[in-house]
């Protein structure tokens, strides 16, 4: 059997009260699932940076976890303005976060680095102007 | 598991107000009476707090009777000495027990903190930074916390055991003896220590009563703690971990390096440090603090003072960091014997998902977010669940009916009213046919 179970979180942009309850909700989902807490964990940490950086950089998007029997998908799509060098935003402590929100301590450019720190794969697909979809898979099993 | 607290069935009225104080919503009204969760229990006390009819009560042993034994022997949690207004000296304070006819074992609890502290120092100086922070195992109610809602974070706890349990085999080493010996504690977290404690197999103490039942009677029973003494020379360190921040100082004083450290206080400031933890935001932290009370253990459900006049006690309190050669030999010599070593490291204890097969859970969770979608969302309370979540999470469970909602069984009554009134207005064929 092929169950698949989704959840959908909206990230509303500039509502620092608001950023980590996607995190907390899918940590509530994925305890009821009995789902190793080893991936609980680093399901939250993606999920949390991923609606840091939805926030910060696009002013909103949506968040989307998919579980399914051997591994969890989280999907954050948003359309804000892209990232122009990926491989860039890929480095610790680059950032392109404005000075505003630097001094509310967000934006050291940690987001991404974590975000594939805890996943065993992510792909990230961006267009300049149209926003960015970053796909994390964590499996439950780490092969 | 419960067992620093317990329920008094026939003064519960069922006002349901507890099960919304409870940060863990372990809490159920059933059938007009409370029930507790063991599974989500912290025994932090919070319930005992809200609670006007004292039907939760700390799950202490019979104080009068353990007192009018030929000798009892007390090991007395910290925030004990400050409870009175004289208060200025453990061992004066241990000579006016006696009068009472009550020993405690006051020297070895001051050398017990000093080789806790030690003995955590040196844990954070053996770890790399990958290791720490490392988290505090003195408040019993936040090691629940984290084994129930935390369970990423138990492997960060320092394996030290508590000082009061050490303090205790210290006092057995030292003398030989085999009394039984009763905790006097601030909270229900601290009788769970002694029923049911963690990592050790067997607490080294045999009963436990709350600080506010002792001290009343103490006062009752004429015994002089109320008058003030003369300073007091001995160390007084150990008092200060009643206090929030006094464990991290303590530690601090025996480190060597500067370390960084964090000390919360209260559930509420708990859980959102321990969140920021899990979440890797908490880089460059040495050693972490929490405490479930207000203040810390001055602010216990079991002490009779008000906390904030501990606090001003405390904070007045002359204490002295620098050791003495003659100290340091003892808390060396104690550290090297591993006496404070806890010997099981602690185990999460996650919650039961929703089935053992993944595929099963998926269905029941899929179940559970349709109930929960028809319910009114506003977590009043009347259906005996602290929210309406808990109680579409207990329905899928099995233990109870959407119908517990007010609102939806109003709905349903509204609709067998109808069918009934529409019923009502059909007339019975007999009458319909034409003569
Ligand atoms: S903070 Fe102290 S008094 Fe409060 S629950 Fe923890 S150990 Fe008990
Ligand atoms: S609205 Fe209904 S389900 Fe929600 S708490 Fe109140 S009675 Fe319970």
């Amino acid at each position: 059997m092929t169950e698949v179970y989704v959840e959908e979180y909206v990230v509303k942009g500039d509502s620092f009260l608001e950023v980590g309850e996607a995190s907390t909700k899918l940590k509530g989902t994925l305890k009821m699932l009995g789902i190793p807490s080893d991936v609980t964990r680093r399901a939250s940490v993606v999920v949390y940076e991923a609606e840091m950086n939805v926030m910060i950089h696009a002013g909103g998007g949506v968040i989307k976890a998919s579980i399914s029997s051997d591994s969890l998908v989280i999907e954050a799509v948003d359309h804000g303005p892209g990232i122009a060098d990926i491989d860039l935003a890929m480095q610790e402590g680059y950032s392109t976060a404005s000075d505003r929100i630097r001094e509310l301590g967000f934006g050291a450019g940690m987001g991404l680095p974590n975000i594939k720190r805890n996943s065993d794969e992510l792909d990230i697909e961006t267009a300049l102007g149209e926003g960015t979809t970053l796909r994390a898979t964590l499996r439950f099993e780490r092969g | 598991m419960t067992t620093g607290i317990k329920v008094q069935l026939s003064a519960c009225r069922g006002c349901a107000r507890c099960i919304k104080v409870c940060p863990t919503e372990a809490m159920r009204v059933l059938d007009g009476k409370v029930m507790i969760i063991p599974e989500l229990c912290v025994d932090c006390g919070e319930c005992i707090r809200k609670c006007e009819d004292r039907a939760i009560l700390i799950n202490e042993d019979n104080w009068r009777l353990l007192a009018s034994q030929d000798s009892t022997l007390i090991a007395a949690d910290p925030a004990f000495y400050v409870q009175t207004r004289g208060y200025s000296c453990p061992e004066v304070f241990s000579s006016r027990l006696k009068e009472a006819g009550l020993e405690d074992i006051t020297p070895w609890t001051s050398l017990a903190f000093d080789v806790t502290a030690y003995a955590i120092a040196k844990e954070i100086e053996k770890r790399g930074p990958e290791g720490l922070p490392l988290i505090s195992t003195y408040c019993p109610s936040v090691i629940r916390l984290i084994q129930i809602n935390y369970p990423e974070l138990v492997g960060r706890f320092v394996l030290v055991d508590s000082p009061l349990e050490t303090a205790v085999s210290l006092w057995r080493e030292d003398t030989g003896r085999g009394d039984d010996v009763t905790l006097i504690a601030p909270c229900p977290a601290k009788v769970a220590l002694v029923r049911s404690p963690e990592g050790r197999p067997k607490s080294s103490m045999k009963y436990a009563v709350s600080i506010q039942n002792v001290v009343r009677d103490l006062l009752a029973g004429g015994v002089e703690v109320d008058q003030p003494v003369e300073p007091c020379g001995g160390d007084l360190r150990y008092l200060l971990w009643s206090l929030r921040g006094g464990e991290s100082k303590h530690v601090s004083a025996f480190c060597n390096r500067p370390i960084r450290t964090i000390s919360v206080a209260g559930l509420r400031n708990t859980m959102d440090l321990l969140r920021e933890l899990e979440l890797g935001r908490l880089e460059g932290v040495d050693y972490i603090e929490c405490r479930a009370c207000d203040l810390g253990c001055i602010g216990g459900v079991g002490n009779l003072e008000s906390r904030f006049l501990t606090h001003l006690r405390l904070d007045h309190i002359d204490v002295e960091w620098t050791m003495t050669d003659q100290e340091s030999e003892a808390v060396n010599r104690w550290y090297e014997s591993e006496i404070w070593k806890l010997s099981a490291p602690l185990k999460a204890r996650q919650r039961l998902p929703l089935d053992q097969d993944l595929g099963q859970a998926m269905v029941r969770l899929r179940e559970m977010n349709q109930i929960y979608a028809e319910l009114p969302h506003i977590d009043c309370g009347s259906c005996g669940r602290p929210s309406c979540k808990a109680l579409a999470e207990d329905v899928v469970r099995g233990n109870g009916e959407a119908t517990d909602c007010i609102f939806k069984l109003r709905e349903r009554i509204y609709e067998l009213a109808r069918e009934v009134a529409e019923l009502s207005s059909r007339s019975p064929h007999a009458f319909n046919r034409k003569r």
